[in-house]
């Protein structure tokens, strides 16, 4: 039998050198992340406390009005589990091309490039991790922040005016505020909501959250706020709530409101969205990307108005 | 992570690392002194924690591939490996114990448990909230002032979780005011009146008006934090134009 060693006595005398570095690691990918994220102005997420708001549909919606407006979108579409981007944009099906600078995004209506988890699945099959996933689901946490962090630091974006980020839904201790804190200079949070009381109510809870973060919530859109019936043109209520009221509770500009609207939904669920400008929804859409922009450069407003 | 060579009392070198199998790493070390070698297998969780950080193990030596942990860790087929993890740790290190029995066995000891069975309680009761989350009093309209049918009306209207907001930030002003009585015209007043007590001169609230509406209140507040920087508790065509001036200074 050997004789007892003391470990302590014997480090004591050793230099600790790290080989592995695992820190170091880390603060490199991070460090990446900010550097591909350098090239883009503004960066803004769009998040709701409540599913089936209809975070997408105003994401989508927004990049195109930007890019109508003549910037350069892209659409970064986080909702690992149930990405629908490229699917409403027609782009479903496509990949990222790999290269040595990184995955270059696909293009779609108006020059907007996208990201997605959807590029990296087959048609109707879910995300499905190697490992023991099953075990305990705090392996998925880790596993799915990194792959948002990849999302983040590989996709080779360019330059761009605006790249506005689809984030899953969820409030708290959920992850979408903490995947906008991964964003380096984000410029602030547009929170959908419809005008429920169920939906106004997760959804206070994740401004209040994502303030906590001190993530800059710039206002809200409310969604679905009408309906118009198809085949007499009745325009009626599809809830009853008070956003203007919640809005104001919270202190939040409230930036426009989007009917449910049948038709333009359908060319999206087909992958062709519709683009005509003149059309009514899309012109509500325009009004808030414009009021969007005004608030980005609300300093230069208040130079030039005051 | 090191290992010491306790024969010579000094680290082993970090060689390389290998992948003998799926969801495992095996990673070699030796003696830079007695030559002895070493490899360190990893079982399936130790390497998922090493895979999901995204980090390499020994330091990175090569430059990243885009989406490497993504594309890594994306099964290539649907065959769900059901319970890999569980099958492993039951058969390797259990013996063959079902895994729940363990588990139950080491999870939670005795009596750590509150009364109420609510590992939380202590904390919601320290913050005052009610089991249901909600803030103690919330239920609570009892209040000190008169609200008129019509002000009571519009407060009513109010989604529940707005309601106790506004109706504290009303009767705070009404308080500060000395007001008794809450009317529609009282609810509109406190909305403009601001915490740090400043009065807007009727040109500057003129002035005010051309921001576009969305984004008044937040110039509001600016022109406000501004004249409270400088000490000034009405807001006039001066202060104004020096938050104008701060402003020009981004353009």
């Amino acid at each position: 039998m050997a004789i007892e060693k003391d470990l302590k006595a014997i480090l004591g005398k050793l230099k600790y050198s790290d080989d592995a570095k695992v820190a170091q690691q880390m603060t490199e990918q991070m460090r990446q992340v900010q550097v591909r994220m350098a090239g883009i102005k503004h960066k803004l997420v769009v998040m709701s406390g409540k599913g089936g708001v209809g975070k997408s549909m105003t994401t989508v919606n927004l990049a195109l009005a930007f890019a109508r407006q003549g910037t350069k979108v892209g659409i970064l579409d986080v909702d690992l589990n149930g990405p629908c981007v490229p699917r409403m944009l027609g782009l479903h099906g496509q990949s990222l091309t790999m290269g040595p600078a990184g995955a270059i995004p696909p293009v779609g209506p108006l020059g907007v490039k996208v990201a997605s988890m959807d590029f990296f699945l087959d048609d109707a099959s879910p995300v499905r991790w190697k490992g023991p996933m099953d075990v305990s689901p705090a392996w998925l946490g880790l596993m799915e922040m990194n792959v948002i962090r990849e999302f983040l630091a590989d996709v080779v974006w360019g330059e761009l005016d605006y790249l506005l980020v689809d984030l899953p839904p969820g409030a708290a201790a959920d992850k979408p505020p903490v995947i906008a804190g991964f964003i380096p200079d984000l410029a602030g949070a547009i929170v959908v909501t419809t005008p429920s009381e169920v939906a106004s109510d997760v959804v206070q809870k994740s401004v209040t959250y994502a303030r906590d973060m001190g993530i800059k919530v710039m206002g809200m859109v409310e969604n679905m706020s009408e309906y118009r019936c198809p085949s007499c043109g009745e325009v009626n209520e599809l809830f009853e709530g008070n956003t203007e009221a919640m809005c104001e509770a919270l202190d939040l500009p409230l930036l426009g409101r989007i009917p449910f609207d049948r038709k333009l939904a359908r060319t999206f669920d087909k992958g062709e969205p519709l683009l005509d400008e003149t059309y009514p929804t899309i012109q509500r859409y325009q009004d808030i990307g414009g009021r969007i922009r005004t608030l980005l450069d609300y300093k230069t407003v208040l130079a030039d108005k005051l | 992570m090191k290992f010491v060579c306790l024969n010579c009392e000094t680290y082993m070198n970090f060689e390389k690392v290998e992948k003998p199998g799926e969801n495992t790493l095996g990673v070699f070390f030796g003696c830079p002194s007695c030559n002895a070698k070493f490899s360190m297998v990893t079982n399936p969780g130790e390497t998922q924690m090493v895979s999901s950080l995204g980090v390499k193990l020994g330091g990175r030596t090569v430059e990243a591939e885009p989406f490497e942990m993504t594309r890594g860790t994306l099964k290539a087929e649907a065959t769900a490996g059901p319970s890999q993890m569980a099958a492993y740790l039951n058969e390797k290190i259990q013996g063959g114990q079902p895994a729940a029995a363990v588990t139950a066995a080491t999870s939670g000891t005795p009596g750590e448990k509150s009364s109420s069975g609510c590992p939380f309680s202590a904390m919601v009761a320290e913050m005052g909230l009610t089991s249901s989350g909600k803030p103690g009093n919330a239920g609570a309209a009892t209040s000190e002032f008169a609200w008129s049918s019509d002000a009571k009306e519009k407060l009513d209207r109010l989604p529940s979780f707005v309601k106790p907001m506004v109706q504290s930030s009303v009767e705070a002003y009404a308080r500060k005011q000395g007001y008794k009585t809450i009317t529609l015209q009282v609810m509109d007043d406190s909305k403009n009146d601001s915490s740090n007590g400043t009065t807007w001169t009727p040109e500057a609230e003129k002035r005010l008006e051309n921001i576009p509406d969305f984004i008044r209140p937040m110039a509001r507040k600016e022109v406000e934090r501004v004249a409270k920087e400088r000490g000034m508790a009405t807001i006039t065509a001066q202060v104004m134009d020096d938050v104008k001036e701060k402003f020009l200074k981004f353009m």
